[in-house]
């Protein structure tokens, strides 16, 4: 296994960080609305529009667009890896679908229940991202308990079985959506589009520790993560136990997607191609595909983000679709590309 | 030819139907052309018929009409957006009512190819939703009725409009979705009836009749009343959600309301009363000057009722 090129690692991701850092900014400038900067700033601790639509209506967002954008990537990369599939990416692993599912009965059943816990300056919370959580954490389980057998997780039932329970909770979801009052069922439509908007800064604290955890951990096994690429028995020789780390990589992972998929719904594609067009370009060294993937995802989020307010503005353009028209093209070059020659992990 | 298994099952269907039920019975054709059995596709329409006073020709409505209480009782065809072709063909409905623009074009040419007579109507605006009522009792047999509900909504309205014509206009935001929130756009008839009840649509430029709104949107236009619509919002929930943004005078001067009725949802025979209902929202001191507490009352002095 090659070295690690530090430099490399400290150029590409001190480059990408600043680019995270200016793209925030401007995102947290750019809005349907005209925004007055010198007096949100001036009148900080009074209430005015200018400063509500920067503190509360903007920057919770932007922040947490960096947050999931960025774990999504990540998550996108260590999954592709663990499966040993190119297509592999968070939505696929079965914690998405259940995390939909407790979010949409939460919907139904509690629509409108709130945290008891003041919220005051730091938002309300609601209950249905700790339902949507709930979902995410029983479908893990029942992925990972249909994909372990002798001990062992298999990539290639683990991928299976979280499809399958994807497409079987899709099943309950219109079936579910088929029931409810017309108003119910398009607000439904919305939630599964998935959503940035939040006002709430203990929702993007929360997200922020769990995804920053998360990213850490895995990013520590990034040489493991190397070698299991090889092939299960090139890393066995090599020193790494391939059932070991699939089991953490995947809880980590499936822990990370349930608790972003709860407070922004399914946001689709950032975790499949930001790993891909970072492997294109800076190669598939875990250890630094890592973090680059995490900061472009997180750019590239933003900036989905923001294109979603401004494009039919007034109206908010469910970002799933920003996200998707941009992903879709891409996932197809890819396909092709991938036809001529093969696509190196 | 669309769809094989659909219709080798409905032929079973009406085979068995004609071995159970008999033929139709010629007491329909006697009647002439004036339809006896009505079929209604959607929960506007089941009310509009009721009020036109033909709820007894009714013999299928949705899974959504529960308004009159009588509707509940009467057959379900499905979903409002999905009603089953079989059910309304075991209805043997000599007139099917859906919407445009709701009901299922190809559903309804299905319909159509059984030899049931189906008409869509309109109900997009405020004055659609009036020819509606017309339209329904002409199919019906009685214009009478449907000139005297128009006359009835028509009273309705002015009545509305006389009572806030003095009040100067508020901004509205109408939600009927709070997380995330789904506000009424332009092209939509509930946009005319914040107009009609003194009010001022934040999002009335929008093109689309229902859009999602982003919170800064919101913040920037600074609407002074906040209204969630919709069944199933409980009360308290929208003023929470709100109260964070201070600078909303909405939320300032504590007008953020919940109505929970859909009155004004559904484009039938009680936006009339929807109507006023959302004017004591938006100008409560022009329905009543005591209740509104605030100097605001003498906004409305000029109009008598």
């Amino acid at each position: 296994m090659k070295v690690l090129d530090l430099r490399k690692l400290v150029l590409v991701n001190g480059a990408l960080l600043i680019l995270l850092i200016l793209s925030a900014a401007a995102c947290t400038l750019l809005g349907p609305v005209r925004l007055d900067l010198s007096h949100a700033l001036s009148h900080l601790f009074s209430s005015n529009a200018d400063t509500e639509i920067l503190l509360r209506a903007r920057l919770p967002r932007v922040l947490l667009g960096i947050a999931i954008g960025g774990g999504m990537a990540a998550c996108g990369v260590v999954l592709q890896a663990l499966l040993g599939n190119p297509l592999a990416c968070p939505q696929m692993l079965g914690v998405s679908g259940g995390a939909s599912l407790g979010g949409i009965l939460g919907i139904i059943f509690f629509p409108n229940w709130l945290l008891p816990i003041a919220g005051g300056r730091l938002g309300e919370i609601s209950w249905i991202p700790l339902a949507a959580f709930l979902g995410a954490l029983l479908s893990m389980i029942l992925v990972y308990r249909f994909s372990l057998f002798h001990g062992r997780l298999h990539p290639y039932h683990l991928l299976l079985s979280g499809v399958i329970l994807n497409s079987f909770i899709a099943a309950v979801i219109m079936f579910l959506n088929s029931i409810v009052d017309f108003y119910q069922a398009q607000g439904l439509l919305f939630w599964l589009m998935g959503s940035l908007s939040t006002r709430a800064y203990l929702t993007v604290g929360f997200i922020w520790f769990y995804i920053a955890v998360g990213f850490l951990w895995l990013w520590s096994k990034g040489l493991s993560l190397n070698l299991i690429t090889l092939g299960e028995d090139a890393a066995m020789h090599l020193g790494v136990e391939p059932g070991a780390l699939q089991g953490q990589v995947f809880i980590a992972a499936s822990l990370m997607i349930g608790a972003m998929v709860s407070v922004s719904g399914v946001i689709g594609f950032v975790g499949l191609m930001v790993p891909h067009v970072m492997r294109l370009l800076i190669g598939s060294d875990h250890r630094l595909l890592l973090p680059a993937s995490f900061l472009a995802g997180g750019i590239f989020l933003c900036w989905a983000d923001t294109l979603a307010r401004i494009l039919l503005a007034p109206a908010e353009l469910p970002v799933g679709i920003v996200t998707a028209f941009f992903g879709g093209p891409f996932f197809l070059f890819l396909l092709y590309r991938e036809g001529r020659r093969s696509l190196a992990l | 030819m669309i769809c094989l298994p659909r219709f080798f099952a409905l032929g079973v269907l009406l085979a068995a139907l004609v071995f159970f039920v008999g033929l139709p019975s010629p007491g329909n054709a006697a009647s002439g052309s004036i339809p006896q059995r009505v079929v209604s596709l959607a929960p506007s329409i089941t009310e509009t018929v009721f009020a036109l006073g033909f709820g007894v020709r009714l013999v299928g409505v949705t899974n959504h009409c529960d308004y009159p209480a009588e509707a509940k009782r009467l057959p379900k065809i499905g979903d409002f957006m999905s009603p089953s072709l079989e059910a309304i063909a075991a209805k043997r409905p000599d007139l099917v009512i859906g919407v445009d623009g709701a009901t299922d074009p190809a559903k309804a040419r299905e319909i159509e190819r059984l030899g049931i007579k189906i008409t869509l109507l309109s109900v997009s605006s405020v004055t659609e939703i009036l020819s509606s009522f017309k339209r329904i009792a002409e199919l019906l047999g009685d214009p009478e009725a449907g000139a005297r509900l128009v006359k009835k909504t028509t009273v309705q309205f002015d009545k509305v409009k006389t009572r806030v014509a003095p009040a100067p206009r508020r901004l509205v935001l109408l939600a009927v979705g709070l997380r995330p929130l789904v506000a009424v756009g332009g092209k939509n008839f509930l946009d005319e009836l914040v107009t009609l009840a003194g009010g001022e649509n934040i999002a009335a430029n929008a093109p689309q009749p229902w859009l999602n709104l982003p919170d800064e949107y919101v913040v920037a236009k600074a609407p002074q009343v906040i209204i969630q619509a919709g069944m199933g919002s409980d009360t308290g929930g929208s003023a929470r959600h709100w109260s964070d943004l201070k600078s909303i005078p909405a939320v300032k001067e504590m007008r953020v309301y919940t109505y929970n009725s859909d009155k004004i949802l559904r484009p039938g025979p009680r936006i009339g009363e929807g109507l006023e209902d959302l004017a004591r929202l938006i100008h409560p001191e022009c329905f009543d000057p005591a209740s509104s507490g605030v100097a605001k009352g003498s906004l409305c002095e000029g109009s008598g009722p």
